[in-house]
């Protein structure tokens, strides 16, 4: 019974994998940027939870940082990804430069609240 | 000539004179003595002269003296009284209960002696000041355990006391060995009266009644309930010293032999002198009084006295305090003395350390609360006067500029911050250059 449900496991995980790696490689390289945000993210709260909340700002802002990074990260994902229907109307250079835009944004707030 | 070399003189004497008023003595000098009849005064001479010999100056006036005052103009004339007139109904002159109570409350010192059959005024001022004599006009003290032994067995109201309070600052640092003869009526202390003290306490076989009528009821003072002298320290540290006793002070018990009832030592003398001696350098501030000078704080590392502190600051704090000996000011020795760091309620309670030669001093930091604060020094001890400072200060909060700018715990998310920077400029490169697929 066992065996079989590891085996199904490895048999599902090979599936999503050969599934994702049909995706466009822009899309691919997103995921990734995604991930390292995210990764980065959790790194802070576990050295948080380990040092005190001390400088509890410059931990919000870090934290912040990477979250935001990560939700940006995956709007523009949505907006270029071909399939998606919904944003068909728009251009993926638009797209981009809101992304841009938005990410200065996010820095600029993000730097004054670090110190 | 000579007079100039006299002029000279006396110009040169000058200084010493101003820095003899200048000096800051709390001791009484000049006291107002009330008797009954002038007999008192040579009955007890004794008492007297080691009054006098201490530098006091005695005015002896009867106390029915139609030209007694204590103040002239609105200035008391005294420093001190002494009222040796326990059957006196009115004072002459302008002295009532009334007066000698302002006398009190304006600072000065008042010794009280009763005696059995004392008039109503002067049980009306003992009462003032917290102290109840027995209503039983003819009552006396008796105790027919403690009694002296005298040539004619009597009725057993010659008392041996010898229940002292326990207190150096009170009756001096020699202990009293001669038990004291008390002869006269006793008290009860008020208990709603937080001021007043029994200094000579009767023993527990004690009781208050008329030794010359049968006792029909109980008595209504008993055991060592029985105040047989009482102190005060009133709130501005006037002292008030009330015995039952009179003749407790005369040459006669002063020079008399004592051997209690029940104890095979006999004392050549009766601790009455010494007792009194002691007692009265306490009541007319020959000891026991404190002053404290030189309050200093400053942060730790520097000596100006800032207008302001900031939270979390460390200061020190420094007081010096002294004790009048009779004669000069010298440093005052203890271990309990505290400050308080206070805003509503003690934030900060340290007891202080001393070196000894009168200098108090600690140092803490400053809660990280800001508002305004005090330091304050409450001293209050048995027989001391009562120390009371405070000094006002404020503490502020950080300044904006005063935090730290970059802070080593923080690193990590620095480092995120920029990290994501760093990765949206790849991100973007990458991106861009990935189009054409």
């Amino acid at each position: 019974m066992a065996k079989s449900t590891s085996k199904d496991a490895q048999d599902l995980l090979r599936a999503l994998w050969s599934a994702y790696s049909a995706t466009p490689t822009n899309l691919k390289i997103i995921d990734l940027y995604v991930i390292f945000a995210v990764f980065t993210a959790l790194i802070q709260v576990v050295y948080m939870a380990l040092v005190g909340s001390f400088p509890f700002n410059s931990f919000l802002s870090g934290v912040l940082s990477c979250v935001g990074t990560a939700v940006l990260a995956v709007c523009l994902r949505i907006q270029v990804n071909k399939e998606n229907k919904e944003f068909k109307d728009l251009a993926p250079e638009r797209a981009f430069a809101d992304f841009v835009l938005c990410n200065l944004v996010l820095h600029l707030v993000i730097m004054n609240f670090l110190g | 000539m000579a007079k100039l070399v006299v002029f000279l003189t006396l110009i040169s004497l000058l200084p010493l004179l101003c820095n003899s008023f200048s000096d800051d003595k709390p001791s009484d000098r000049h006291i107002l003595v009330l008797l009954d009849d002038f007999a008192i005064k040579s009955s007890h001479s004794l008492f007297f002269k080691s009054l006098q010999s201490r530098g006091f100056d005695l005015d002896f006036k009867l106390a029915d003296d139609p030209k007694i005052s204590l103040q002239r103009y609105g200035q008391y004339l005294y420093d001190g009284l002494i009222l040796f007139c326990p059957t006196i109904e009115r004072f002459g002159g302008s002295i009532d209960a009334a007066s000698i109570l302002d006398f009190v409350d304006s600072g000065h010192d008042l010794i009280v002696a009763a005696d059995s059959n004392a008039s109503d005024l002067i049980r009306e001022i003992a009462t003032e000041c917290g102290v109840d004599f027995d209503e039983d006009p003819a009552a006396l003290v008796v105790d027919h355990t403690g009694y002296a032994i005298a040539a004619t067995e009597g009725d057993h109201t010659l008392i041996a006391a010898d229940g002292f309070i326990k207190s150096n600052v009170l009756l001096g640092s020699k202990k009293i060995e001669a038990p004291v003869l008390f002869r006269g009526i006793g008290h009860s202390l008020n208990p709603s009266n937080s001021l007043v003290l029994k200094v000579l306490s009767a023993s527990p076989s004690a009781y208050s009644a008329n030794p010359k009528s049968k006792l029909t009821s109980p008595p209504s003072l008993t055991g060592s309930s029985i105040s047989l002298v009482s102190v005060v320290q009133a709130r501005n540290n006037a002292r008030i010293l009330i015995s039952g006793s009179i003749s407790m002070f005369s040459n006669r018990f002063f020079r008399s032999g004592v051997q209690k009832a029940g104890s095979p030592t006999k004392h050549d003398k009766s601790g009455n002198e010494q007792f009194l001696t002691e007692l009265s350098k306490w009541v007319f501030h020959e000891r026991g009084h404190l002053k404290a000078v030189n309050v200093r704080h400053h942060k730790v590392g520097e000596v100006e006295e800032p207008a302001i502190y900031r939270i979390n600051d460390d200061l020190e704090y420094s007081v010096e305090i002294y004790e009048w000996s009779g004669t000069s000011w010298k440093p005052y020795v203890a271990d309990d003395v505290q400050v308080q760091f206070y805003m509503m309620s003690p934030y900060i309670l340290k007891t202080m350390s001393t070196d000894g030669k009168g200098h108090f001093f600690t140092s803490f930091k400053v809660p990280d609360v800001y508002g305004v604060f005090q330091f304050k020094v409450e001293y209050q001890r048995l027989g001391y006067t009562s120390l009371s400072l405070s000094k006002q200060i404020p503490v502020r909060p950080f300044r904006h500029n005063e935090y730290e700018r970059f802070i080593p715990a923080a690193y990590p998310y620095y480092g995120a911050a920029f990290s994501m920077m760093a990765g949206f400029f790849v991100f973007t490169a990458v991106h861009l250059y990935n189009k054409p697929t």
